[in-house]
């Protein structure tokens, strides 16, 4: 059976079996979970003694509790990555047994924080270097060792990056001569020219 | 099999029969102690102060213990081979009996302490992707040309994360991609399934 929010491929078999967990809860209770799950995607921290309290009456274990937590990470997580709308959803999890309260509750609170959620998707994905921060300074050379007036600017240009195998935050210090800065200036905004077309 | 134990060994665990038996397994208690959390001299301070014997005796008991907990776990040798191989430091029956129920409980812990000190290679722990397409460059405007960049997380055992860049055009990833499926196909075979089969 392909879902949407799966992205067109099977269920996975830990979410089917985890699904009848949640039925366990009442709909008000899964609602108060949902919104702490989102929470926890928006990176907001999740409260974890509430979660325990919410489920306390349907006497989870805490193996119970993790499951309910990860298959509504997922669900949540993968139909905003699919970008699935909420009726679609709706009915795909009735097909998959959840009660029609549960989903319409769930629908509900992924509709409100769809797009934060894609947002922050999005801020999450793959980059490799950032660009921090740039800091310059332009220098004038008034003499030299080889040649006694020389009173040329140079620029000098540190950029700091944060490394994409390391990790951590990496300093190149660059100083540029009139003349090159000039083409690097004109090639930079020649690229800036193509990235507005394309917005 | 039998535990090989040395001259020095017999005399760094003579003064055991000296002490209670609690004490032995007070003792016992400790060595298992510092087999999981690493040696703590203060211990041995109080130790030696309480019993009235030197601080040497002690460590060397202590350690002595600990020698032989991790030697019996790794070479999973029987409760008759170690009570063999126990006889030999010339105990009382009591205090074999001690270090017998001393190796029964702590064996699959200590075990599962040593698996962690075997060299590991790094192992997959995280993949993430993303999907480009370069449309133009200096040199040359108008392209298209798909890339897909991969970040892969490695860990090497629990300590450091090694985080590798990888980056591919998709006909290369979809020979990669066949490549792995043959490979997991592999283990499906009769060769494989055969070894399997015999291990377990």
């Amino acid at each position: 059976m392909r879902f949407r929010f799966c992205g067109d491929l099977d269920c996975p078999d830990w979410v089917l079996a985890e699904i009848s967990t949640l039925a366990k809860i009442s709909s008000v209770k899964m609602k108060l979970l949902c919104s702490q799950v989102l929470k926890d995607l928006l990176e907001e921290g999740i409260d974890y003694e509430k979660v325990s309290k919410l489920t306390a009456d349907a006497k989870f274990e805490s193996g119970d509790i993790k499951a309910s937590i990860a298959v509504l990470s997922f669900i949540l997580s993968s139909a905003a990555k699919h970008n699935v709308e909420s009726e679609s959803l709706s009915s795909e999890l009735q097909q998959l047994g959840l009660p029609k309260e549960h989903t319409t509750g769930l629908c509900k609170s992924y509709e409100d924080k769809h797009s934060a959620l894609q947002d922050k998707l999005r801020e999450k994905s793959l980059r490799l270097s950032r660009l921090n921060s740039v800091s310059w300074r332009v220098d004038c050379i008034l003499s030299s060792s080889e040649l006694k007036e020389v009173n040329e600017p140079t620029v000098h240009l540190k950029l700091q990056a944060q490394g994409a195998e390391s990790g951590s935050a990496e300093t190149t210090v660059v100083s540029v001569s009139a003349e090159k800065f000039r083409v690097l200036l004109t090639e930079l905004k020649q690229a800036q020219a193509m990235m507005n077309a394309l917005q | 099999m039998l535990l090989v134990l040395s001259e020095e060994y017999k005399e760094h665990l003579a003064f055991l029969p000296q002490v209670d038996p609690a004490v032995v397994f007070e003792f016992g208690r400790i060595a298992v102690e510092f087999l999981k959390r690493g040696i703590n001299s203060k211990v041995y301070d109080g130790a030696a102060r309480k019993l009235g014997f030197p601080i040497t005796t002690v460590q060397h008991g202590v350690e002595g213990l600990m020698f032989l907990l991790t030697e019996s776990s790794k070479l999973m040798i029987t409760d008759i081979d170690f009570k063999d191989s126990v006889m030999v430091l010339g105990f009382s029956t009591a205090l074999n009996e001690i270090l017998l129920q001393l190796y029964v409980e702590n064996q699959t812990t200590i075990r599962s302490t040593l698996t962690q000190l075997a060299p590991s290679l790094p192992s997959y722990h995280n993949l993430e992707w993303r999907l480009d397409v370069q449309l133009g460059s200096r040199s040359m405007r108008h392209q298209v040309v798909p890339v897909v960049t991969m970040l892969l997380n490695l860990t090497m055992g629990t300590s450091e994360n090694r985080r590798c860049c990888l980056q591919t055009n998709p006909s290369t990833l979809l020979h990669l991609i066949a490549v792995l499926e043959a490979a997991l196909a592999s283990m499906k075979n009769n060769h494989a399934r055969r070894i399997l089969r015999n291990i377990k």
